[in-house]
């Protein structure tokens, strides 16, 4: 379990680099494409393994670019910006396929449901977590987070500010993150709230479930830990200190053995989940580690494991992940 | 049977007197010595027999009437009788001179003289009488005087027995009183000598003459012989106690298992031949007590005490006595006889030992100036003794004479290189003022012990392992905390064997359960009590390195073993507040309240944490005022007491100008008179100072005051003051100096805020604001967004921004098409920003007027058309800015067609002159050589050489002022140096109170090592966003206020009526 610098492409952006997903391969496409937005309102497309930039940046993201996801399916993206706009877009082309909005909030983090027939986004705060159709684009329903039972008082003066969702890899469950460091866990199924996951108390801004074990979640949270939850069962299973500042992303690889978290002390981890430790820190980038992906499985290279990290310094980096 | 025959007067005849039939009534005797007119010597004999059955009454007498006046008279021819009478009854006055204590001691002393004196002047050669006098003046110390005597009776007769036994005994005292060595050995030589001439007179003589041969020998050294001597006279008298008692200590002497065997041996055979022999009830003492038979040391010392009056002796049973209960832990008992002991002796020379016990427990009583006394005294006889060297620098140390307690210290290292205890201490002391010796002596001091093959301790690992930990070198940290805490939980722990799930969860909850479990499994829980303070570190360690969940886990393993262990609490507290789980850190303090109600730490992080809260914030002062107490005023309560004072003031609820005065006044006065006073250069106190003087603008106070603080936390890595640093800023901004103040706040965020607090990036937008660089502050904003996503009050200046920014576009006289289709761009995005920020007002209390926003996004709507009748004025200004181009081109075009042709004609001509001009530069030359060929010497060349050494000389003034220029520079240098050099002094000396220094070093009692610093975020200056111009200076909101009305009245529309200062209070709020 190690990871192996690849490439790093220096000033991939004008501007600080705050998301990043992998479109996976498709049929009419043998590799799967990585995806970065930034500040500097663009969404740009790169090539795997050499990190060649794909076509010309996508602009219009007005106000940066906070989150991107992509489709399952591999042809489709929804980058979210500043200015609340999901912008759904044609991963190839570039071409606008949709754009959505959850008034009268924001919106943060986006996720496809796995099967791809759902958009899922936290809806800041409205407190609820929206949900749209990839058919024709309209919106399915709204979650409401609820408060837990004997909830502190929240020091904005609001309710519950939304900010990660995460889908199960079976599509069962929902798992959704706020300012203040609860989880609320819903029936993905039925559409209907189960539980709040606690012991984060700072705000929790990416999560995501186990493919090997669909209960469990691991979540990044600003109080510089991890955690591992068994989402179905309420229960938190684990925790994993070692960053020195915030976690702001997380991904597990598609093994499911190990997870690679970035943080704002500017360095990569990669972790082992069973020895629930550190196994190695990754020190190339010069600033706030915003987003690690590893590549979704499928395409050419299938068998290669790559990850890559996007970082306020402006840079994008690949990893060989073995 | 023998008897006496006392002729009967005219008679022939004898009355028989059996010598062991006297009667018991010595008047009968005499009434038949008187009458029948005995002989002298009889009376003598029959006075002696007295003595030797006891009855020393009839010995008196038959003595005294035998001396009496009639006698005196009857007897007047009989004159060595007589003598012999005199000198008996003045040897028995010596004698009880010597036993007798005074008063009578001196009235006996003056008897003898009497009788011999009346001897004397029967005969005054009689030898025997001189040797009498010579025996009183020795028991009456009178040495020389003694001396004298026996010298004119060996003068007389040199083999006088009694006269040689006499003087070489005077001989032998003053060998003992003589204070120089080598005098005294020429005495116990000379003693010598007259003893074997003694021995040579009179070798028949009683075995004690012997013992004195044995004592000389001993006494010059002659350890053999003196033994053997001692063996001579007991082979003549078993009984003898002296020879046994000297040969017992011979060879308790040797130190051998077998010779201190056969000297016990020895003393026990002559404590059973004389129990109240001082000398071996001492050493048998002494014996027991190294085997621990206590009881029988205190009888045989009591015996001892009461049966001599030898003050060396006594002073060695005391001492004796003193030890044993010192070993029984009765240390107040022992001082006592420590302190008997000690005064028996007049000098520390004649017996030293009770002064080291007595050193020792005036230092378990604290009575420092006694005990270093007590071990001086040591070291008047002993100037090397390591031991007491160890205790004085100990005592210095104590007693805060840090210097002293060093050189004594290292004089200990410098007598023995490898007592390992004093590189400790060594280490331990210079801890804090010499980190690279501290660590030379502790490494030494373990090297030392491995060396020696005997196991490092804990503590001396521990701190190996916190001078690594204080220099930031946490890998040999780890190292020296591991190797000191062996086997053990820990390293299972550390391996990732013990379960790690449920260590995880065990760090969630104050539940125990977890190493219930682990019992259970059979896994030893076992954590030794030395070892706590190390696993604590160890902790400490990994929270360091950001591993709190580890480190969670050992703290709870230290609670779960050790209850009562208050830091353990707090850390834990600390990691809770750390991941703002205020409640679980709540009751951790509480639990910490539960074991110590008082303990300053807990109060004062209690305090801190509900100074956080809108509702406790009002209590939190009691629990500083009582931490405050706890610690009689210790300058971190102090502070945090001030902080209190000035959060107060700055509370949105009290806003009575008055209170809000007194708060100021009570805070500065706490910083200033109570913190400072005490510790000149408390970073925090002057930083709080400085607030106050910022809150009053007086920009150049405040700014020096920082300045001093913020290059003082620059230089030691324990502090952590961000707040300077912001406080620095705002000071550059109120003033004006943007880019410093730039600076400032983005060192600040990198250096302690890994670039995440989005409060200073507020300030910072704000910063770029007045400096009128809106894309940086809008970029500054939209990151501040990205970090603190629920913070509306960010969008509101994202807003204000892009509305400041097209305004300005398009108030510039000239525009480009992209600026202006930017500005629509932006304009479009601030009305988006204000539309959502409206509708979100609806459902959150974000506090932001509604109506407040309409003006802004109507004031955009505005900006936008006219921006878009820009754009399409500038579009089509383009359009015919580049058809007039395209136009002005071709005029180029022709143009530079024709003055190409110019050119070339011009080039043509040039060339052809420069071609004449080189034929006659040719001409010029040929001519030239010509001539130097003519000046074969060459009288201009020296001249020349001349002019140059001027302009050399000129050069070199030059280089020499610039020297001195330089000179003048460095001696400002230099001045400089001295006003860092006192900044130096600044920083040298840490507050007493920097609990973090204190935590690193003594396993961090501290409540929260940032909490000043958080106090003081709290508490103004880096305020969070609900009250965030309370820290700002007042006069930079002015300012910005003025900016902002500036910005509106520059608007050209006049603008719906809108509630005061609008707009503003988005960045300035």
């Amino acid at each position: 379990m190690k990871l192996a610098g690849l490439k790093s492409v220096d000033g991939a952006h004008e501007e600080s680099i705050w998301a990043a997903a992998w479109a996976p391969a498709a049929d009419h496409r043998p590799t799967a494409v990585l995806l970065t937005g930034a500040l500097d309102e663009t969404v740009r497309a790169w090539l795997p393994d050499d990190l060649a930039a794909l076509g010309s940046p996508a602009r219009g993201h007005a106000l940066g670019v906070v989150s991107l996801a992509a489709h399952p399916a591999g042809a489709l993206a929804a980058a979210v910006s500043l200015d609340s706009f999901i912008r759904v877009f044609d991963v190839d082309t570039g071409a606008s396929v949709a754009t959505l909005e959850a008034p009268p909030s924001e919106v943060w983090g986006v996720q496809f449901h796995p099967m791809g027939n759902a958009l899922a986004a936290a809806g800041g705060g409205s407190g609820s977590v929206k949900l749209w159709d990839t058919e024709r684009w309209q919106p399915i329903t709204s979650l409401t987070v609820p408060r837990p039972e004997g909830a502190r008082p929240d020091r904005t003066g609001s309710g519950k500010f939304v900010l990660s969702v995460a889908w199960s890899p079976d599509g069962k469950l929902l798992a959704c993150g706020s300012m203040d460091g609860t989880i609320a866990i819903y029936d993905a199924v039925r559409m209907k709230f189960l539980h709040h996951l606690e012991g984060h108390h700072m705000p929790v801004r990416s999560m995501v479930f186990s493919p090997v074990d669909p209960h469990v979640l691991f979540t990044a949270c600003d109080d510089c830990h991890i955690h591992i939850y068994d989402a179905k069962e309420k229960s938190l299973i684990g925790a994993m200190s070692g960053h020195a500042s915030w976690v702001l992303s997380i991904d597990v690889s598609p093994d499911g053995l190990a997870v690679a978290t970035g943080s704002s002390d500017r360095t990569v981890r990669l972790w082992d989940i069973n020895m629930r430790t550190s196994v190695q820190t990754m020190s190339n980038h010069s600033d706030q580690v915003w987003a690690v992906a590893f590549r979704p499985p499928g395409g050419a290279g299938i068998r290669a494991g790559r990850l890559a990290s996007a970082s306020d310094d402006k840079s994008i980096s690949l990893y060989d992940y073995s | 049977m023998t008897s006496v025959y006392i002729p009967v007067q005219g008679t022939e005849e004898e009355v028989r007197v059996a010598l062991d039939q006297l009667p018991h009534d010595a008047s009968d005797i005499l009434d038949i010595l008187k009458a029948e007119q005995a002989p002298l010597h009889l009376w003598l004999i029959i006075a002696r027999e007295y003595f030797k059955q006891g009855k020393i009454e009839q010995f008196r007498q038959i003595l005294e009437e035998g001396s009496g006046p009639e006698i005196d008279e009857y007897y007047a021819d009989v004159k060595y009788e007589r003598i012999a009478i005199l000198n008996a009854l003045g040897a028995f006055h010596t004698f009880l001179g010597k036993v007798d204590r005074a008063p009578q001691k001196e009235s006996h002393f003056k008897d003898a003289t009497q009788y011999y004196n009346r001897a004397s002047r029967i005969d005054e050669t009689e030898p025997s009488t001189w040797i009498g006098k010579g025996q009183l003046c020795v028991a009456k110390g009178e040495l020389q005087m003694a001396s004298d005597s026996f010298k004119i009776v060996l003068d007389e007769d040199g083999n006088n027995f009694p006269a040689l036994l006499g003087q070489a005994s005077v001989y032998f005292l003053m060998g003992e009183g003589e204070q120089q060595h080598k005098k005294s050995l020429e005495h116990y030589r000379n003693s010598l000598d007259l003893y074997k001439r003694a021995l040579r007179v009179y070798s028949n003589c009683p075995a004690a003459v012997r013992l004195g041969i044995a004592f000389c020998r001993y006494k010059l050294g002659q350890v053999e012989k003196a033994r053997q001597a001692f063996q001579r006279v007991l082979e003549l008298d078993p009984q003898n106690v002296d020879a046994l008692v000297a040969l017992a200590i011979m060879d308790l002497q040797t130190n051998e298992a077998g010779g201190i065997r056969s000297g016990m041996e020895k003393m026990k055979k002559a404590f059973e031949i004389y129990p109240y022999y001082t000398l071996a009830l001492n050493h048998l003492a002494n014996h027991y007590f190294f085997t621990g038979q206590h009881f029988v040391v205190e009888q045989l010392t009591e015996t001892a005490l009461s049966s001599s009056n030898h003050v060396l002796l006594k002073s060695h049973a005391y001492y004796n006595l003193a030890r044993s209960y010192h070993s029984k832990g009765d240390i107040e008992t022992a001082g006592r006889y420590y302190m008997a002991s000690v005064n028996e002796i007049s000098k520390p020379q004649d017996f030293v030992l009770p002064y080291i016990g007595l050193g020792q427990i005036q230092l378990k009583f604290g009575d420092l100036k006694s005990s270093l006394g007590s071990f001086e005294k040591v070291l008047e006889v002993h100037p090397e003794n390591c031991e007491s060297l160890k205790a004085i620098g100990h005592i210095h140390a104590k007693s805060g004479e840090t210097e002293k307690a060093i050189e004594t210290f290292k004089k200990v290292t410098r007598i023995d290189p490898k007592d390992h205890q004093a590189f400790v201490e060594l280490g331990e002391l210079l801890v804090e003022s010499d980190w690279a010796a501290a660590m030379e002596y502790l490494k030494t001091a373990r090297n030392l012990l491995k060396k020696a093959g005997e196991a490092v301790p804990v503590e001396l690992l521990n701190g190996i392992g916190l001078l690594h930990f204080e220099k930031g070198e946490f890998e040999m940290a780890e190292q020296s905390f591991k190797e000191a805490l062996g086997d053990g939980l820990w390293v299972s722990v550390m391996d990732g064997k013990v379960g790690s799930s449920m260590v995880n969860w065990s760090v969630q909850n104050k539940d125990q359960s977890f190493f219930h479990q682990l019992e259970e499994e059979g896994v030893p829980l076992e954590l030794h009590s030395i070892k706590v303070t190390t696993l604590f570190n160890y902790a400490r360690l990994l929270e360091e390195l950001h591993d709190s969940v580890r480190a969670s886990l050992f703290y709870r393993f230290i609670i779960f073993k050790y209850p009562d262990y208050i830091d353990a609490y707090l850390r834990l507290a600390a990691i809770a507040k750390q991941r703002n789980n205020v409640q679980l850190s709540i009751e951790l303090i509480g639990d910490a309240l539960k074991i110590d109600e008082k303990n300053p730490n807990a109060l004062s992080m209690l305090g801190s944490l509900e100074l956080q809260s809108d509702e406790t914030w009002l209590t939190a002062k009691e629990h500083f005022r009582s931490a405050k107490e706890a610690t009689k005023g210790d300058t971190y309560s102090l502070l945090q007491l001030g902080n209190w004072n000035y959060f107060a003031a700055n509370r949105p609820e009290k806003k009575a100008p008055k209170i809000e005065a007194t708060h100021r006044e009570k805070a500065m006065e706490l910083y200033q008179s109570q913190v400072l006073k005490h510790h000149r250069s408390n970073m925090f106190a002057a930083n709080g100072i400085g607030i106050l003087y910022a809150e009053k603008a007086k920009w150049d106070v405040a700014k020096e005051l920082f300045t001093q603080v913020h290059e003082a936390a620059s230089g030691s890595i324990f502090v952590h003051m961000p707040d300077v640093w912001i406080n620095l800023a705002h000071t550059y901004f109120a003033q004006g100096h943007f880019q410093q103040a730039v600076k400032m706040y983005q060192n600040c965020l990198r250096k302690f805020f890994h670039n995440t607090d989005a409060t200073i990036l507020l300030y910072l937008a704000r910063t770029h604001y007045e400096a009128e660089r809106w894309q940086d502050c809008r970029k500054t904003l939209l990151r501040a967004i990205h970090l603190a996503p629920s913070n509306y009050l960010l969008r509101f200046n994202v807003g204000v921004s892009m509305q400041k920014f097209s305004a300005s576009t398009l108030q510039k006289a000239k525009q480009t098409v992209d600026e202006v289709r930017a500005t629509v761009t932006e304009l479009q995005n601030a009305i988006r920003v204000f539309s959502l920020l409206s509708v979100a007002s609806t459902y959150h209390s974000h506090g932001f007027d509604e109506r407040k926003i309409e003006t802004h996004v109507e004031y955009c709507k505005h900006l936008l058309n006219a921006a878009k009748v820009h754009r399409d004025a500038a579009e089509q200004a383009e359009q015919q800015n580049k058809q007039k181009m395209e136009v002005a081109r071709q005029i180029a075009l022709a143009e530079e067609a024709r003055r190409r042709a110019e050119e070339q004609r011009k080039f043509q001509l040039e060339r052809r002159r420069e071609e004449d001009e080189l034929k006659q530069v040719k001409q010029q030359e040929e001519h030239f050589e010509r001539v130097k060929e003519q000046w074969k010497t060459s009288s201009h060349t020296p001249g020349k050489r001349k002019d140059r050494s001027k302009t050399e000389d000129e050069e070199v003034g030059n280089e020499k002022r610039r020297r001195k220029g330089i000179r003048r520079r460095k001696d400002q240098k230099t001045k400089m140096q001295y006003g860092e050099e006192e900044e130096d002094e600044y920083k040298d000396e840490p507050e007493a109170d920097d609990d973090y220094a204190d935590l690193a070093r003594y396993n961090g009692a501290d409540n929260s090592e940032k909490a000043p610093d958080h106090l003081l975020a709290a508490a103004g200056l880096d305020d969070s966003d609900a009250e965030d111009d309370m820290g700002h200076p007042q006069s930079a909101i002015e300012r910005k206020r003025r900016a902002w009305s500036e910005s509106e009245d520059d608007e050209p529309v006049k603008k719906p009526a809108a509630p005061p200062s609008p707009g503003a209070d988005g960045l300035s709020e």
